[in-house]
């Protein structure tokens, strides 16, 4: 290693404080704050003081807005329009657990027979006697304006004409609820009985209830116009009904509710005593242990909501005035009123003057603070996953492995590269998976060059592989073979075959021609559909390109006699020649029958005979650049028509470096973001890899007893704020920005490579060191610190590319900056801020570039070597 | 009688474009002998230095260190590189790196020595080219002498079989040369083994055991120092008294 202080970046260099100081903003950016800011919320009941600890069982609005609350031992209390309270006067001292009111009087009942009333105009209570002694569990009255009451065992009994008559009800459950609505009446019961009427109450029949309820207790039911039934359990189910067609209305079938925020679980695990329907889909539910929750979609999420004091008193009853002021009632003097629905109020949302530009920044800075270290985030992941990369593909791209070395020194490696390496990881890839396949990939070779170094540490001739090395008299037929399997393969069966060269291309191309993109005419122009083949079956297109390397590779091997010079195509030229005259003039002759995708299908004659006289003017000039001056001449000798190739030259990582590079630099970020997170779904799957890999680290750390305490949460905390849910954008974010930056990076380097003296080279080579140790020891460190600011400008760019994350709804600074503009339409301030933020962020980072700059200067290197 | 070190046999060397560096050089160099390699510009004498320690590969020929073929593409180049130390006109030394660290990276990344070590034979070494006083200065501090003598030191480091010399001087001023040819005369007192290419015609007379004129691509003239004075062919006159002419 190099000596402490000369290392590119010294960490030992940076003060202590600031080490610290660095880390640990780092890992809090990353890993501790949490994404969008959650904001808090208060209850939205409000307590009535009204001094009694009575037990408050049921409440009901009437129809002057006013409240009434019915409690135990008689209790009546008065809301005069919800906002005076007083008590009053009760004919009764039995305990009342259940009221209802409709447009003429207000009814009330509960044990031992009480049952009274009230009409609008009076002031008095008044009670009405029933001959038989019951506890009345639920009251209500009917369009007929007929008191119904339900009790155990059965009972229903009408009040009308003064007097009370039974109705039969055929059943001997325990009867919990009634309500009525038009003609409409329901009845719950024990035992998941519901009974309905459609006669406003004559006659009741049975209604079919899931059979999963066969043992609850319905103990509440309510009808929101005729539209929908909810029910409730004491066991925290709830039950649906909706008009199921045109002839069967509400009431008739029930449906237990999957609870989505239960995770799909019938039950909320609540004992539930009341259920309000404020709407269709909006219900408010009560139960013990303070409980009161809201549903706004049908129980599909029931969230609870707070109250003022942690209170566990029972919940009994609930009563809206409208959608939104109403009350509930329950035991230990629980009185409870909102103006909001119930729901909890968020603070934050409240109503504030944003054309006021104070209250304006209050309001909007967390939103782009989130903005901001979201962007922060996905930049520091990006810069250095496009640093490594980038270097990496530098390092390719001046590789100066040719073929020539690959097959002539490297013999024995080049071969078991592709004879052992190469199919066990697509043996492993296919039946193990992919992310196996790349770790066999990976051990295999990090395992072989280890070993293969170590053991030829010390020698000076032939080093082979592992000690062994295949004498020169096999060595040319052993490449011939080579080059057989590379254009053959390994056609087994299944999981065995390997396709070569050949094989591949034919398959690939096969697979091209099933889409038939082009038309049937033996024209170039015609075909020329098929450059969207590869997005159609991109596994094809693979499969040409390797097949084309390996075809190449192939026929260069299996033809070797053991020289590695340049080859010569006898008459080349001419056969080039002829090549594109043959194409001309089947563009120009070969008629075009109006089929699809033909270029040249003629607008009229003029446009046609253009295109033809232009086909010929190409030909003619391609001819003369390609052949010699004159086309017959005596002094010309055969060797001019020839063309000679150095087919062994080619330098296999460059190719594929280049390959990289150029599909990145060629397309825009925009467009790379959609195709990587919407097209690849990288997000998708890195964040399926990471999962799988955390998973099996904590089964690994589960192995290590003591250690796995504090290694566990590490672990999971990793994996939840690296690949949790929702982190897919982040994912696909940091990916194709990092992916492509590497692209211009690797230019970048490889411009900062080029830059330093060959002599620098040759030194490093000429003590010994190898071509990568040269690269690592001598080269990048000079050429590292040459590339600063063009590499400092690519960060910006990253910085400023981040931006375009927005589109694959990565809320970051961009992304905030809308959604504030749609809350705020406060365009121009919101931009503004936006726009310092960016500039902040950049800003900070020449700075920090400007110091590393000077901080790793070398004295001779560079222009600003001296003052 | 001293065993041959260095033994080139027929080296050809033809660039892609046709240049006919290197025509067939066949000479062998013994131990403990110093060969310098004196010849106008352009006669090849880089070339079949660069050739040595394959730099450039010869298009034909034979090189054989100690009577084992280097050349063949299936010797391990970097160990054979690692006995052949080389010093360039250039200096090229490692502008990142501190005087020392230039010294111990070959050793502690090519021999594996830890960095005691390493800095132990690094000190003995500098300590042998004089430039003990600088050790932590950086080659950018440098002048072109003492560059050259670090570079010397480098290439020492390594306990080579042979040192290359390529022109070592060439790049300095007079004054500066003096020190750099001490440096090399002490070498070659000492009984190392090494090949010079050099202007230094005096020089080459004083310190070389042999010496080999190549014009164009070919040995024009080979002998002991003495040919310096007594030139056998017309061409190596006609060299002579050019090279006089300027003096």
């Amino acid at each position: 290693m190099l000596a402490v202080e000369n290392r590119i970046f010294s960490w030992q260099g940076i003060p202590k404080s600031s080490r610290i100081i660095l880390i640990s903003t780092m890992m809090v950016i990353v890993f501790i704050t949490p994404n969008l800011a959650d904001g808090y919320y208060e209850s939205s009941w409000n307590p009535v003081e009204i001094n009694t600890d009575n037990n408050y069982n049921a409440v009901i609005i009437d129809e002057e807005g006013n409240a009434w609350i019915f409690g135990d031992g008689g209790g009546i209390i008065f809301g005069e329009n919800i906002e005076q309270w007083t008590q009053v006067n009760s004919p009764t001292s039995e305990d009342l657990t259940t009221a209802y009111a409709n447009e003429e009087m207000i009814v009330a009942a509960g044990k031992n027979s009480s049952i009274i009333y009230k009409e609008y105009n009076t002031d008095n209570w008044i009670e009405i006697n029933i001959q038989n002694s019951l506890d009345v569990n639920a009251i209500s009255i009917n369009s007929n304006n007929e008191i119904f009451i339900v009790s155990d065992n059965g009972e229903i009994w009408c009040f009308k004409q003064q007097n009370w008559i039974k109705i039969e009800s055929m059943v001997s459950e325990n009867l919990y609820d009634i309500v009525f609505e038009g003609e409409k009446g329901l009845i719950s019961g024990s035992s998941g009985l519901i009974l309905g009427s459609e006669d406003s109450g004559e006659s009741w029949e049975i209604r079919e209830t899931p059979s999963e309820i066969s043992d609850s207790d319905i103990i509440s039911i309510d009808l929101y116009g005729i539209n929908r039934g909810y029910a409730i359990t004491s066991d925290g189910q709830i039950l649906k009904s909706t008009q199921e067609s045109l002839t069967t209305t509400v009431g008739y079938y029930w449906n237990l509710k999957e609870i989505e925020s239960e995770n799909l679980s019938t039950s909320l695990y609540v004992n539930l005593t009341s259920i309000e329907v404020l709407s269709t889909t909006k219900i408010l539910l009560s139960g013990e242990g303070g409980y009161i929750a809201l549903s706004k979609d049908g129980g599909n999420i029931v969230t609870p909501q707070l109250l003022p004091i942690k209170s566990d008193f029972t919940i009994n009853d609930i009563a809206m005035k409208t959608a939104f002021v109403g009350l509930i009632v329950g035991d230990n003097g629980t009185i409870l009123y909102t103006e909001n629905g119930g729901e909890d109020n968020a603070i934050g949302f409240e109503i504030i003057d944003l054309s006021d530009f104070s209250e304006f920044v209050d309001f909007t800075k967390d939103n782009l603070w989130e903005g901001l270290k979201a962007t922060v985030k996905i930049v520091i992941f990006g810069i250095l996953l496009g640093f490594f990369i980038g270097i990496a593909l530098a390092m390719c791209k001046t590789a100066p492995t040719t073929l020539k070395q690959m097959i002539e020194s490297d013999l024995e490696k080049t071969m078991i590269f592709f004879w052992i390496i190469t199919p066990i990881t697509i043996f492993c890839s296919r039946i193990y998976g992919i992310g196996l396949g790349i770790l066999a990939l990976s051990s295999i070779i990090i395992l072989m060059s280890v070993l293969n170094y170590n053991i030829n540490k010390n020698n000076t001739d032939n080093e082979g592989f592992l000690g062994y090395s295949i004498s020169n008299k096999y060595r040319t037929i052993i490449i011939r073979i080579l080059g057989f399997t590379l254009l053959v393969g390994l056609p087994l069966n299944g999981n065995w075959e390997i396709n070569g060269g050949l094989l591949s291309i034919y398959s690939a191309f096969s697979d091209f021609h099933a889409f038939h993109l082009g038309s049937d005419t033996y024209k170039l122009s015609a075909q020329l559909g098929y450059i969207f083949a590869p997005i159609g079956n991109p596994d094809a297109f693979f499969r040409l390109i390797i097949g084309l390397g390996l075809t190449y590779l192939g026929l260069l091997f299996s033809s070797s006699k053991g020289d590695f010079s340049k080859k010569t195509i006898y008459y080349g030229k001419l056969i080039l020649v002829a090549l594109f005259w043959l194409i001309i003039v089947t563009e120009i002759f070969v008629d075009s029958n109006m089929a699809r995708n033909d270029i040249t299908t003629g607008h009229g004659i003029l446009t046609t005979l253009g295109w033809r006289i232009l086909l010929i003017a190409i030909g003619i000039l391609l001819t003369k650049r390609i052949l010699p001056e004159k086309l017959v001449s005596t002094t010309k000798t055969s060797a001019d028509y020839n063309i000679s190739i150095e087919p062994w030259k080619i330098r296999p990582l460059r190719t594929i470096a280049t390959l990289y590079t150029d599909f990145f630099r060629n397309t825009p970020l925009l467009v790379q973001f959609m195709f990587i997170h919407f097209g690849l779904q990288l997000g998708k799957h890195i964040q399926n890899i990471g999962i799988d890999i955390s998973h099996d680290l904590s089964i690994l750390s589960s192995y290590l007893g003591p250690l796995d305490n504090i290694l566990s949460p590490i672990i999971d905390y990793i994996t939840e704020s690296l690949f949790g849910p929702g982190k897919r954008s982040y994912l696909s974010a940091i990916f194709a920005l990092g992916l492509n930056s590497a692209a211009y990076q690797c230019e970048t380097i490889r411009g900062a490579i080029a830059a330093i003296p060959s002599g620098q080279m040759e030194a490093g080579r000429s003590i010994g060191l190898t071509y990568m140790g040269t690269m690592r020891l001598i080269i990048l460190p000079q050429a590292i610190r040459i590339c600063i600011p063009p590499l400092g400008n690519e960060m910006v760019n990253l910085v400023l590319n981040s931006s375009l994350a927005s589109v694959i709804a990565y809320t970051e600074l961009t992304r905030q900056g809308k959604l504030v503009v749609a809350i705020t339409f406060q365009i121009f301030w919101t931009w503004g801020m936006v726009m310092v933020a960016y500039f902040v962020v950049t800003w900070a980072l020449a700075l920090l570039l400007r110091r590393l700059e000077e901080k790793t200067r070398i004295p001779g290197l560079g222009i600003s070597g001296g003052n | 009688m001293n065993k041959v070190v260095l033994d080139i046999e027929n080296l050809e060397k033809i660039y892609p474009g046709g240049v006919h560096a290197v025509q067939g050089i066949t000479f062998d160099v013994k131990k403990g002998e110093s060969v310098a390699i004196i010849g106008s510009s352009g006669s090849g004498k880089s070339t079949v230095l660069r050739c040595i320690n394959r730099l450039i590969e010869p298009t034909k020929g034979t090189i054989k260190l100690n009577d084992e073929i280097i050349n063949n593409p299936l010797a391990d180049v970097n160990e054979i590189r690692s006995k052949i130390g080389m010093v360039f006109q250039s200096f090229e030394l490692f502008a990142h790196l501190k005087v020392l660290d230039n010294i111990t990276l070959g050793l502690r990344h090519v021999r594996g020595m830890n960095k005691e070590e390493a800095e132990k034979s690094a000190l003995e070494v500098l300590a042998r080219v004089d430039m003990l006083d600088r050790t932590e200065a950086f080659p950018g501090n440098l002048s072109g002498g003492q560059k050259q003598r670090v570079a010397i030191a480098r290439a020492l480091a390594m306990h080579p079989e042979v040192i290359l010399f390529d022109e070592p001087t060439s790049a300095l001023d007079p004054e500066l040369i003096g020190s750099v040819l001490q440096t090399i005369r002490s070498l070659a007192d000492e009984g190392m083994t090494m090949v010079i290419v050099t202007h230094e015609i005096n020089f080459a007379r004083d310190v070389a055991d042999r010496i080999i004129y190549m014009d164009k691509g070919l040995i024009a003239e080979q002998g002991p120092s003495t040919i310096i004075e007594n030139p056998k062919s017309d061409r190596l006159k006609q060299f002579l008294s050019s090279m006089n002419e300027e003096k």
